[in-house]
């Protein structure tokens, strides 16, 4: 029996779907729109496809788009190189120090992108915190293709991380340790079981991944540029920065990208769905690790290295930049000042306001998209409802809109003449460009532990006497609620910090923390945006990790 | 913990009703500096009683809002930091004609029908005084040995005031000087604050065309920065107010281009280290009478802006 088409479902799959209209297809289909019609902004649609053929026959779009791909894909596997021994490291044997490696490789995923590049190149170039310590400088390195995909897989591996480290966890020893006593060797074991039935997690991670460094801004901004590496999203950004204004050319170069991340998907999905990943069949077992033995030292290096490379250096430069009473001054004992961070707690320019929107709107993010995420993750995985596939896309739309153009889109359509009620010019705004932004994290998280759980359990929940919506509620939720939950903390942790969104979309009067260290950094007061980002990063780290605490505590997350 | 969410929920959706609730007599768009807009509204909203909401972003972000929201606009005075916008908007016919009261001692040229400078900046060359490189005097000092790989160019493309700078020298010399740079070594590096904080740091020794208030402010807060302007010229960029055709509030959106022109106002500018639009207006720094400007037809240059900008890139590979 499944419990398919069981009552219970059609409510949640109304909910889903009701969210999933306001959060993403509205915002996309003005997007389409705009791409179609060029004077929609005036509330025109005259002219329709003009302006089109003339984008999309640009040579320079070949060019972006292969370079978009290249970038992708060298994040990727980057990503996946670092992340993947050290996950399954994480995951299969007892980590000298475990908590606190993986609070710092949950670091760099906390420094907003911008910050970090900003970081790098401070220390990096010419004159540069290195050289001032050590007497050389590595500028080459740093601005090619090669140095942005190091500074963003720095940014990005962490997901990879966590995501592998959990879903090898709960498959654990049993299954490879069943190939063992068959005759298999520990790592023909690791290759033809352990690795495979993590697939799900992995794929979702990497495909995250993918379609984060083909959306990201700030880095191939600051580094691509220079090396002559222009993607879709900085020529999206030249055109909806660069007067006159062409949105219809950026809003169709934001669909050439939404084609890629849903190729993708497409791709991942194929993955997953030609076998089962179904290893959470019963009560939950105890995990048993391994001792690390010979492999201490070089485990222990490898997590070092990294953890040095990727949260060390780019907080080193951040609090080093925030000390400076001057740039030009240098790390020099009389240049050490604390008046940045006194003027953050001070409240200058704002600064507390800003810290204050951001978090509320990172929580109310993470609730929302949690909540959609996880009712139509379950809509797409656990039942056949018909037009669960629509759903599945929606979910993972956004995920290749670069933030401009959901701004763009929020504003076309909700900014329409003769709307009874419209969040524009309020911070509800800013909410639907988070939820739109960030709702690929939480439903893809979900989507990944819903397909490692077993119809069975459910099942035996209804014959058991349970109505759909109390097996959900008492059975499944729990089951995907540690993934879920540090979904929605990364989403917090995003969302607290989205900068090109919040730059075009915020209502007037009301700052972020993003735009308010943007707009330090405009107005040249570095050492400003530098303490408030490494005030935020702390905060973005320590709340979620506190919240985790106390959801073990209550018992609703297992160790 | 559903309750607890609920609550959660509840809590930050008051919170952001709050937020949106401030109802605004006027909204006005800068691309000028936060610290400066926020003065001016406080200052203003303390003489008349009429609230300033404000949106503060580059002056491509604003246009960027503006465009999308053209169906349904919500701003009543633009201050752009590029006197091209002035123009095109007034073409477009979104301007509504005001002449200011206190606009009388802004000198011509910073002024029309439809548009007043609020302050001015310069271009110059911003140069890091302990970069152990000698101080320049000219543009074409940039060009020397002693600056091999030490100059950044803000990108013509992404700043407005750069590119009047490029297009204006270019004009002079038929990119010769452009030239000489890029075999020196200079590179176009970003926006302006992009091309500056490396040499405040003293990865690079100069900018060359750095928007000079930024600069003066650096020096101020003890940077060893300078700005020098080069004997032979430079370009000024004024920043234009408008006040839009479709405001419904134009008689507060007047009074508050007033203010703005007023003696407190002035000051204001000032005191962020632009040059007050009104010449008897004193400032802690050169004034345009203090400057030498190039003579160049701007209008003629922004009609070749895309072949410009595409010299430039040739010149300059990459971009």
């Amino acid at each position: 029996m499944s419990a398919k088409d069981i009552g219970g479902v059609a409510p949640a799959a109304w909910l889903a779907l009701s969210g999933l209209v306001v959060v993403v297809a509205v915002p996309f289909a003005a997007i389409v729109l705009q791409a179609i019609f060029p004077e929609l902004g005036a509330g025109s649609f005259a002219r329709p496809f003009s302006l089109l053929s003339q984008t999309l026959g640009d040579v320079r779009l070949l060019r972006m788009t292969g370079n978009t791909v290249l970038l992708g894909l060298c994040v990727v596997i980057a990503s996946a190189l670092l992340a993947i021994p050290l996950g399954v490291a994480r995951a299969l044997y007892r980590i000298p120090l475990a908590p606190v490696w993986d609070v710092l490789l949950l670091v760099p995923f906390m420094i907003p992108p911008y910050i970090a590049t900003l970081g790098w190149i401070m220390t990096l170039q010419p004159r540069g915190y290195m050289e001032q310590l050590f007497g050389f400088n590595l500028t080459p390195v740093l601005f090619s293709l090669f140095g942005m995909t190091l500074v963003m897989t720095f940014n990005t591996f962490p997901v990879v991380y966590f995501a592998v480290s959990r879903t090898v966890e709960a498959i654990g020893l049993r299954y490879s340790d069943v190939g063992r006593v068959f005759g298999a060797t520990p790592a023909r074991a690791f290759w033809r079981i352990t690795l495979p039935l993590s697939a799900p997690g992995l794929a979702a991670s990497l495909l995250l991944v993918f379609a984060a460094a083909i959306e990201e801004y700030g880095t191939p901004a600051a580094l691509g540029r220079r090396a002559g590496f222009e993607v879709l999203v900085t020529g999206i950004d030249t055109r909806v920065g660069d007067w006159p204004i062409d949105l219809p050319g950026a809003a169709t170069l934001s669909l050439v990208l939404v084609i890629m991340s849903l190729a993708a998907f497409l791709l991942q999905r194929w993955i997953l769905t030609r076998r089962s990943y179904q290893t959470v069949g019963g009560k939950p077992q105890n995990a048993e690790k391994r001792e690390l033995g010979r492999l201490t030292i070089p485990v222990m290096l490898m997590f070092g290295i990294v953890a040095f490379l990727s949260t060390g250096v780019p907080m080193l430069a951040i609090l080093g930049t925030a000390l400076s009473g001057t740039i030009s001054g240098g790390l020099a004992f009389d240049n050490l000042t604390l008046r940045h961070f006194a003027d953050v707690f001070g409240n200058s320019a704002g600064a507390l306001g800003a810290l204050t929107n951001s978090l509320t709107l990172g929580l109310a993010t993470a609730v929302l998209t949690g909540l959609i995420g996880v009712v139509a993750a379950y809509v797409v995985v656990k039942t056949r409802i018909r037009g669960r596939a629509l759903i599945d896309i929606m979910t993972v739309l956004p995920n290749a809109l670069p933030g401009i153009v959901v701004a763009v889109g929020l504003i076309l359509a909700w900014n329409m003449p003769g709307l009874p009620f419209t969040p524009y010019n309020t911070g509800f705004i800013l909410l639907l460009a988070y939820c739109c932004i960030l709702l690929p994290q939480t439903a893809r998280y979900a989507t990944a532990a819903f397909l490692q759980i077993g119809d069975n359990l459910e099942a035996a929940a209804r014959v058991a006497g349970a109505s759909g919506a109390v097996a959900f509620r008492r059975i499944l939720l729990p089951l995907v609620f540690p993934s879920l939950a540090s979904a929605m903390l990364l989403v917090f942790a995003l969302a607290s910090r989205e900068l090109v969104a919040s730059i075009v979309v915020a209502p007037v009067g009301m700052q972020t923390i993003s735009t308010f260290i943007w707009r330090q950094f405009e107005q040249g007061s570095v050492g400003l945006g530098m303490a408030m980002a490494f005030v935020t990063i702390i905060l973005t780290t320590l709340l979620p990790l506190l919240f985790l605490m106390l959801l073990r505590r209550g018992g609703l997350v297992r160790e | 913990m559903l309750k607890s969410i609920k609550g959660l929920v509840f809590g930050a959706a008051s919170t952001l009703l709050l937020a949106g609730v401030a109802h605004a007599d006027i909204t006005v768009y800068t691309a000028g500096p936060q610290s400066l807009i926020d003065k001016l509204a406080e200052g203003f909203t303390a003489q008349s009683g009429i609230k300033v909401n404000v949106f503060q972003a580059t002056t491509g972000k604003i246009m960027a809002r503006i465009e999308a929201e053209a169906a349904n606009p919500a701003v009543d005075v633009l201050i752009s930091a590029s006197w091209e916008t002035a123009t095109d908007f007034a073409k477009r016919g979104w301007l509504v004609s005001y002449t200011s009261p206190n606009a009388e001692k802004v000198p011509d040229f910073l002024k029309n029908e439809t548009a007043v400078a609020q302050g001015v900046s310069a271009l110059g060359i911003a140069w890091n005084t302990k970069s152990g490189t000698p101080k320049p005097a000219e543009w074409s000092d940039l060009a020397k040995p002693e600056f091999k790989d030490l100059v950044n160019i803000p990108d013509p493309a992404q700043s407005g005031s750069s590119f009047e700078l490029t297009a204006a020298l270019a004009g002079q010399d038929d990119f010769a000087l452009f030239k000489s740079l890029k075999d020196n070594g200079a590179i176009i590096a970003g926006a302006n604050a992009e091309a500056l904080n490396p040499v405040l740091q003293g990865a690079k020794g100069a900018v060359f065309g750095a928007v000079d208030y930024i600069t003066f402010g650096n020096k101020a807060k003890g940077e060893s920065i300078d700005v020098v302007f080069p004997e032979s010229g430079t370009v000024i960029a004024p920043r234009p107010v408008m006040i839009l055709n479709w405001s419904k509030n134009q008689d507060e959106a007047k009074k508050f281009v007033d203010y703005m022109l007023s003696d407190e106002g002035q000051k204001l500018v000032a005191g962020t280290y632009l040059m007050p639009a009104r010449s008897d207006i004193p400032a802690d720094r050169p004034l345009i009478s203090d400057l030498k400007l190039i003579d160049y037809d701007a209008a003629a240059i922004q009609g070749k802006r895309k072949e410009i900008l595409q010299q430039i890139s040739d010149i300059f590979g990459a971009n």
